[in-house]
């Protein structure tokens, strides 16, 4: 079946083997919002309409319900009817799966396709091609693709395996990030992996994934300060461990001032500076040390927070009106 | 110096309106991935009129009824999981089996849908089976506390509990949800940032943020047990993510580090409007953002110069009633934001959610 290609489609009344099945029009009296179907998804929903009412579940119905979901990828009884009819027929899952891998990519935005997945996955009991398949998906033009994330964490959660799954995680988010710093997915994937998770194998000393955390978050600060994606996971990170956020202030106030060409050029791992290109103040940490002065508390904090705040709305008008 | 609302063209009801009106009488075949949720279309178009106050204007009485009628020929009655509304005749048949029923079932969407629709045509309810609503909201509640968007199956994620909260808070009759659990799923969609995704572990999002919020506010007092439904910190983390999503430009985004979009205008606003956090919403930048995405030929885009959809034509509407202009004066440029006030949590005007909550209402035998 193409639809794009301009070609001449056969519809399904034109088709002998399916002579023997009475298409049924949608019954509809006077119509809110009606849709100008085209003639082939008429057909197509005709000859579903009555396959349905038949209560037949053949080899034929995959035919008929791809061609319907090529045509709208949001019509989930055509995916339901779909999936019950492989169960029924108890049709081939790799061959299901490879051309779900050409629809996923092509529906990327439907919820349908990936529910689709998720059922078939839960059949096979194989998530582990799963993963390669949700990183070539990712390394298209959509790296945010929230469907293709949160199926990613649920294979993850749902399978829960340490040697096949989570073990790779890292690097492979490690990757995502150094295409594209600012992908917040990303970092939401890599703080699920780290944190939200639970304790993954390898990880129990958990100073040392906190230091090598912290120390991570900050080089990636230090390369790109603007990037609220990497500010949120530092926060998050601290109040997931219950550290203050005082506990990174000497690093913070770097950014909160502009460059400063007399500081010595060392190496300082937990306290990476900024570069001299960097476009400082950073509206983030300047956010975050207001959050800092505001609860240690007290008069003077207070104050110096109302300060910093002040110099925060100062500095967003600016942006606006560039 | 510039006035705040300086640059902000008139809001073009007449022509707002008529995009709805259009879509109303027909789709083009490009939309033909709306077959499964017209319904929500319908719910988008008449709350846009609504709220732009043009439904009895050039509507007919017989038009409306006839919008009516199409909405309860949705209504499934008398199915073995209790009764709700279809998307669509896209599954109707002139004579149905048992099998054509079974696959032509209500959906929670669009039973919320339906009923807020119902209740902006102010109709009066009396076909509507009460005790049959409630069995389908417990045939959709699953073990984990979310709900499913048919009975027994389908999808499962925060918007389909949302609308089942709703739909209980119209009835003011809670006996078909196990609340306690459904909270506990509502946790679990929290993420580090302060918003909520749209399952467990999943990335905050801005319209699973403002359904978990509403959701959340909308238990009443006397379910809470005495807890509050966000903690201060919460509370105070939540309406920093959300305020962090107001791009310069004025336009929300729905996830961090994306890009602007009308629907996110009013689903972070909303949230902070429900949170009591109205005060740090920027609205000159707000609206004018909305003003810039209106389309020259009627309806409210995603972004500016894009093209208009009921979606975001509604959706920027609703954002605009909870934010009017607090300009004194009234010239008609800037008066023609004032829009009826918004229900943030219903989602629809304050007159309509009067009317649901009274007419809905589980009748006492
Ligand atoms: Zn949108």
């Amino acid at each position: 079946m193409s639809q794009n290609t301009g070609e001449q489609i056969l519809l399904f009344s034109d088709k002998r083997e399916w002579a023997d099945v009475v298409p049924l029009e949608q019954y509809e009296g006077d119509p809110v919002a009606p849709i100008f179907y085209s003639e082939t998804y008429k057909d197509a929903t005709d000859y579903f309409r009555g396959i349905v009412k038949a209560g037949e579940k053949s080899q034929r119905v995959l035919e008929l319900t791809e061609s319907i979901i090529r045509q709208n990828p949001a019509h989930y009884t055509a995916w339901q009817y779909r999936y019950e009819t492989l169960l029924a027929i108890n049709g081939p899952l790799d061959t299901e799966l490879l051309l779900m891998d050409e629809l996923a990519i092509k529906y990327l935005k439907t919820y349908q396709v990936w529910h689709h997945r998720k059922l078939l996955v839960t059949l096979s009991g194989k998530p582990k091609p799963e993963l390669d398949f949700i990183t070539v998906a990712l390394s298209g033009d959509d790296q945010k693709n929230y469907h293709t994330w949160s199926y990613r964490q649920w294979l993850l959660s749902y399978f829960n395996n340490e040697e096949d799954l989570w073990s790779g995680e890292l690097d492979f988010v490690e990757k995502m990030l150094t295409k594209d710093v600012r992908n917040n997915s990303a970092w939401h994937h890599r703080f699920f992996v780290v944190w939200a998770s639970g304790v993954r194998s390898g990880e129990q000393d958990r100073e040392r994934v906190l230091r090598r955390e912290s120390i991570y978050v900050k080089q990636n600060i230090s390369l790109a300060p603007n990037n609220p994606a990497a500010w949120n996971y530092l926060r998050g990170m601290l109040d997931h461990v219950k550290v203050p956020y005082s506990a990174v202030s000497d690093f913070v106030k770097l950014y909160t001032v502009p460059f400063d060409p007399s500081r010595p050029d060392l190496v300082d791992l937990e306290n990476p500076p900024p570069s001299q290109e960097a476009q400082l103040p950073c509206v983030q940490a300047v956010e975050f040390l207001a959050d800092v002065y505001e609860r240690e508390g007290g008069k003077e904090n207070i104050e110096k927070a109302v300060e910093l705040l002040k110099k925060l709305a100062t500095e967003y008008e600016k942006i606006r009106k560039k | 110096m510039t006035e705040p609302f300086d640059a902000l063209h008139l809001l073009s009801k007449t022509s707002h309106a008529a995009h709805c009106r259009r879509c109303l009488t027909g789709l083009p075949a490009v939309s033909t991935d709306l077959d499964a949720s017209r319904l929500v279309i319908a719910f988008y178009c008449i709350s846009s009129l609504d709220l732009l106050g043009r439904l009895y204007d050039k509507i007919s009485d017989a038009e409306r009824e006839a919008w009516r009628e199409w909405i309860w020929d949705q209504y499934t009655l008398g199915g073995v999981h209790g009764s709700g509304f279809r998307p669509s005749p896209y599954m109707k048949v002139e004579n149905p089996s048992e099998h054509s029923v079974q696959y032509d079932a209500s959906h929670m969407i669009m039973t919320y849908a339906a009923i807020i629709t119902l209740a902006v045509l102010r109709d009066d309810f009396e076909r509507l089976d009460r005790p049959s609503l409630i069995q389908s909201l417990q045939s959709c509640q699953r073990e984990d506390g979310s709900f499913s968007t048919t009975p027994g199956g389908g999808e499962t994620d925060l918007r389909t509990l949302y609308c089942a909260f709703a739909i209980s808070t119209m009835l003011d009759d809670w006996s078909g949800i196990n609340v306690p659990r459904a909270v506990d799923f509502i946790a679990k969609c929290r993420s580090y940032e302060g918003g909520y995704g749209q399952a467990p572990f999943c990335e905050a999002q801005g319209g699973t943020t403002y359904i978990a919020i509403a959701a959340l506010h909308l238990i009443p007092e006397r379910l809470r047990n005495g807890a509050e439904v966000v903690t201060p910190a919460e509370r105070a983390q939540t309406i920093r993510w959300l305020v962090q999503n107001q791009e310069p430009s004025g336009g929300f985004r729905g996830r961090t580090g994306k890009e602007a979009d009308a629907c996110y205008c009013f689903w972070c606003s909303a949230a902070l409007q429900i949170l009591g956090a109205r005060e740090l919403v920027n609205v000159p930048a707000l609206l004018q953002f909305i003003s810039d995405c209106q389309f020259r030929f009627g309806g409210i885009a995603k972004s500016p110069g894009g093209p208009a959809d009921p979606y975001h034509t509604y959706l920027a509407l609703a954002a605009v009633s909870m934010y009017p202009p607090d300009n004194g004066e009234v010239e008609a440029r800037i008066g023609s934001w004032k829009l009826p006030r918004l229900d943030p949590l219903l989602n629809t005007s304050e007159e309509t959610s009067d009317w649901a909550r009274k007419y809905v209402r589980a009748r006492v035998e």
